[in-house]
C-alpha cells in the first residue's frame, strides 16, 4: 500500500507534481498514465525518497520509504534500467545490492534465473542490449521477493519480444497477488496490463478509478474502421464534429463522437472506401486524450509560449 | 517463465538493527569497490607512481654519491628520499580514487539504485567512505614502508643506515601514509559535495597543487603565515623528514597531519550533509 497525501515536488516556480492525493491498493496493477513530462518520473522518485517532496507526504506501508527496515523485502522498484555501473558484471551488481538487506548469494543466482541473464551473469552490464539491461533492473526489483512493485516506463525502447515478456512478467506478479505500480504513456500497453489506473497531467491528479470505468467515463462509445484513405475520412470525421484516431497498424481507425451509422453514411457520401466497420468500446487512448487535452506539456503544433 | 516466488522466503525476519544495516552496507560497499577493474588500476597507480620516484631518486643519489661533499652526505635524509614519491605523486592519484568512489556512483545513475535499496542515507554515505578510507589506508601503507624498503635495496651501496628504529623513521612512514589518506578522504568529500567527477578533480587538484603555487607568489611575511596550512613543499617536507631538525614556518609533523586531517573531516562532513540533504 502506498499513500499520498498533498504530494509537492516544486522545481524552481515550475510544479512537476501538484497537490497529489493517492492511495495505491494491494494486489491490483495500477496504471500509472500521464503525458511526458506529466511528472509520472518525480512522483516515483518521491515515493522512493530519492527525492524530497516540497510538501505533503507519501508512505510505503504506513511508514515513509527511509524508514522501512528492510526496503528491498518491501518494495522493487526499476526506475531507470540505466541506473547501473557498467564495469560491474551483473551477478556482482546485484550482489552488491542484495548485501544491503542480507540478501545471499544464493537469491542472486535465483534471481537471474527468473529474468534469463544467468548465461551472462558474469559479463559486464557495458555490453548489456536495453532489453538485458532491463532485465537485470527487474532482476534486483525482485531481489527481496516483495509485495509491492514499481516499474516506471519499463517497456520504453523495448523490442517486441521483450514487451511481451514484461506484460507477462506483470500479469504474473499481479497474479501471485503483488501490488504493482507501472508507469507508461503507451496506453495500449496499459489497456493490456492494468486493472486500476492513476492519471496525471501536469503535476495535478486527473482521474483514479477503474480501468473500465475511466474508459466509460470517456466518449464511451467509439466506432472502429479501416481504411485506404485515412486522410480524407479525417476530415470527413472532423467536419461532422467527432474525432480520429489511429489504431494499430494497416489503417485501422477508431472514430469517437460519432455513430457507426452516421460513419457509414458519411463515407458514402465522400465516396470513401471502408473495408471494415463495428461498433466497439471506446479505447484507453481515446480517454486518455481526451481527458488530458488540456495538460500536455508540449503540444507539438503550437508555437511556445501559446 | 517460472514462478517468481521463492520457496524459501524468510518468515518475516526481525528488523535490523542500525548496526547490522551498517554492516551490511559496509559488505555491499566492499563487493561494489572489488568488483570494479578501475579499482585495481587505481591503486596499482598509486603503488607504482611511488615505486618510479623512489627508484629515480635513489639511483640519482648512487650515482652522485661519490662526488658528494661529507656534509651533503650527512645531511641526506634517505628515508624522505624514499618515501617522497607517495607524497607527491601519490597524493594526486588517491584524490582521483576518492573523487571516483562517490562520483561514478552519480556519473552512472547508480546512485539511486543504491540509494532504493539502502535509503539511510547517513548509513550509505558512512560505509561508502569508511570501506574507501580502510581499502586505501592499506594501499597506502604498502606504499609508505614498500618504498622504504625498496629505497633501502637501492641506496645500499651508499652504505647509509635505514632502518625503522632510527629517530623519526617509523614516524615519517606513518604520517606519510596518513598524509596521503587525508588527501584521499578531501577528494571523497568534494565529489560528495559537487557529484561530478571532473568538478571534483578540478577542485582537488587546485586545492593540493594549485593552492600551495598560489601561496608561493604572496609577499613573503604572508607566506610564512599561511605555508603551513596548505598541503604544499614546506608542510610535506614537515611530516616527511626524519632528520635535520624542525622545518621553519611550519607545525611539527604531526601538527602537520593534523592540519589536513581536519580539512578531510570538514569536507567529509560538508559532503555528508550534500549527500543527506539534497535530492539524489
Amino acid at each position: 500500500m502506498i499513500e499520498a497525501r498533498g504530494l509537492v515536488k516544486r522545481y524552481g516556480s515550475t510544479a512537476a507534481v501538484n497537490d497529489l492525493s493517492f492511495t495505491i491498493r494491494p494486489g491490483l496493477v495500477t496504471g500509472f498514465l500521464g503525458p511526458n513530462g506529466a511528472g509520472k518520473t518525480t512522483t516515483m522518485r518521491l515515493i522512493l525518497g530519492l527525492d524530497y517532496p516540497s510538501a505533503g507526504t507519501v508512505t510505503v506501508n504506513g511508514k515513509p520509504y527511509a524508514q522501512l527496515p528492510d526496503p528491498m523485502h518491501e518494495v522493487g522498484a526499476l526506475l531507470d534500467a540505466g541506473a547501473v555501473h557498467g564495469g560491474r558484471t551483473a551477478r556482482n551488481h546485484l550482489l552488491g545490492l542484495a548485501q544491503t538487506n542480507g540478501i545471499g548469494p544464493r537469491r542472486v543466482d535465483e534471481v537471474l534465473g527468473l529474468v534469463g541473464l544467468t548465461d551472462v551473469a558474469g559479463k559486464r552490464s557495458r555490453g548489456f542490449s536495453l532489453g538485458m539491461r532491463q532485465r537485470l533492473g527487474i532482476a534486483a526489483a525482485l531481489l527481496g521477493d516483495p509485495q509491492i512493485l514499481m516499474f516506471d516506463e519499463p517497456v520504453n525502447g523495448l523490442d517486441p519480444e521483450g514487451i511481451l515478456w514484461i506484460r507477462n512478467l506483470m500479469r504474473s506478479l499481479a497474479a501471485e497477488g503483488r501490488t504493482v505500480l507501472v508507469s507508461s504513456h503507451l496506453m495500449a500497453e496499459m489497456e493490456y496490463t492494468a486493472d486500476h489506473l492513476l492519471v496525471i497531467g501536469r503535476g495535478r491528479l486527473l482521474a483514479d478509478c477503474g480501468m473500465a470505468e475511466f474508459i466509460a467515463r470517456g466518449s464511451g462509445q467509439a466506432v472502429q474502421v479501416r481504411t485506404p484513405q485515412p486522410d480524407a475520412l479525417a476530415r470527413a470525421v472532423a467536419a461532422a464534429g467527432g474525432t480520429l484516431a489511429s489504431v494499430g497498424d494497416d489503417g485501422q481507425f477508431e472514430v469517437c463522437g460519432l455513430t457507426e451509422d452516421q460513419v457509414s453514411d458519411l463515407a458514402f457520401a465522400q465516396g470513401i472506401r471502408l473495408y471494415h466497420l463495428a461498433q466497439t468500446r471506446a479505447s484507453l487512448e481515446h480517454a486518455f486524450m481526451e481527458l488530458t487535452a488540456d495538460s500536455v506539456e508540449y503540444h507539438a503544433e503550437l508555437p511556445a509560449g501559446k | 517463465m517460472t514462478s517468481l516466488t521463492i520457496a524459501t522466503r524468510p518468515a518475516a525476519a526481525p528488523a535490523p538493527t542500525r548496526r547490522t544495516a551498517l554492516l551490511r552496507t559496509l559488505h555491499s560497499e566492499f563487493t561494489k569497490l572489488r568488483s570494479v577493474r578501475s579499482t585495481y588500476w587505481i591503486m596499482f597507480a598509486l603503488v607504482l607512481a611511488s615505486a618510479a620516484w623512489c627508484v629515480a631518486y635513489c639511483l640519482g643519489t648512487v650515482h652522485q654519491w661519490p662526488h658528494m661533499s661529507a656534509q651533503d652526505r650527512s645531511g641526506f635524509d634517505a628515508t624522505q628520499n624514499s618515501i617522497l614519491g607517495l607524497a607527491l605523486l601519490g597524493q594526486l592519484v588517491i584524490v582521483v580514487f576518492g573523487a571516483l568512489m562517490i562520483t561514478s556512483e552519480y556519473s552512472t545513475g547508480m546512485v539511486r539504485t543504491s540509494l532504493t535499496v539502502m535509503p539511510r542515507r547517513g548509513t550509505l554515505y558512512a560505509a561508502k567512505a569508511a570501506v574507501f578510507a580502510a581499502v586505501s589506508l592499506v594501499v597506502a601503507f604498502v606504499a609508505s614502508f614498500g618504498t622504504f624498503f625498496l629505497g633501502r635495496v637501492l641506496l645500499s651501496s651508499t652504505h647509509v643506515p635505514m632502518s625503522l628504529s632510527q629517530p623519526g623513521v617509523l614516524r615519517s612512514l606513518i604520517i606519510t601514509a596518513l598524509f596521503v589518506e587525508a588527501c584521499g578522504l578531501v577528494a571523497f568529500g568534494i565529489g560528495a559535495l559537487v557529484r561530478n567527477t571532473a568538478a571534483a578533480l578540478t577542485l582537488a587538484f587546485g586545492f593540493l597543487v594549485l593552492l600551495p603555487q598560489l601561496i608561493r607568489t604572496l609577499p613573503v611575511f604572508l607566506h610564512n603565515d599561511l605555508t603551513r596550512w596548505v598541503p604544499g613543499g614546506d608542510a610535506i617536507n614537515s611530516m616527511t623528514a626524519t632528520i635535520g631538525g624542525q622545518i621553519p614556518h611550519t607545525f611539527s609533523a604531526w601538527g602537520e597531519l593534523a592540519v589536513f586531517a581536519g580539512y578531510a573531516a570538514l569536507l567529509l562532513l560538508l559532503g555528508a550533509v550534500q549527500f543527506a540533504r539534497r535530492d539524489a
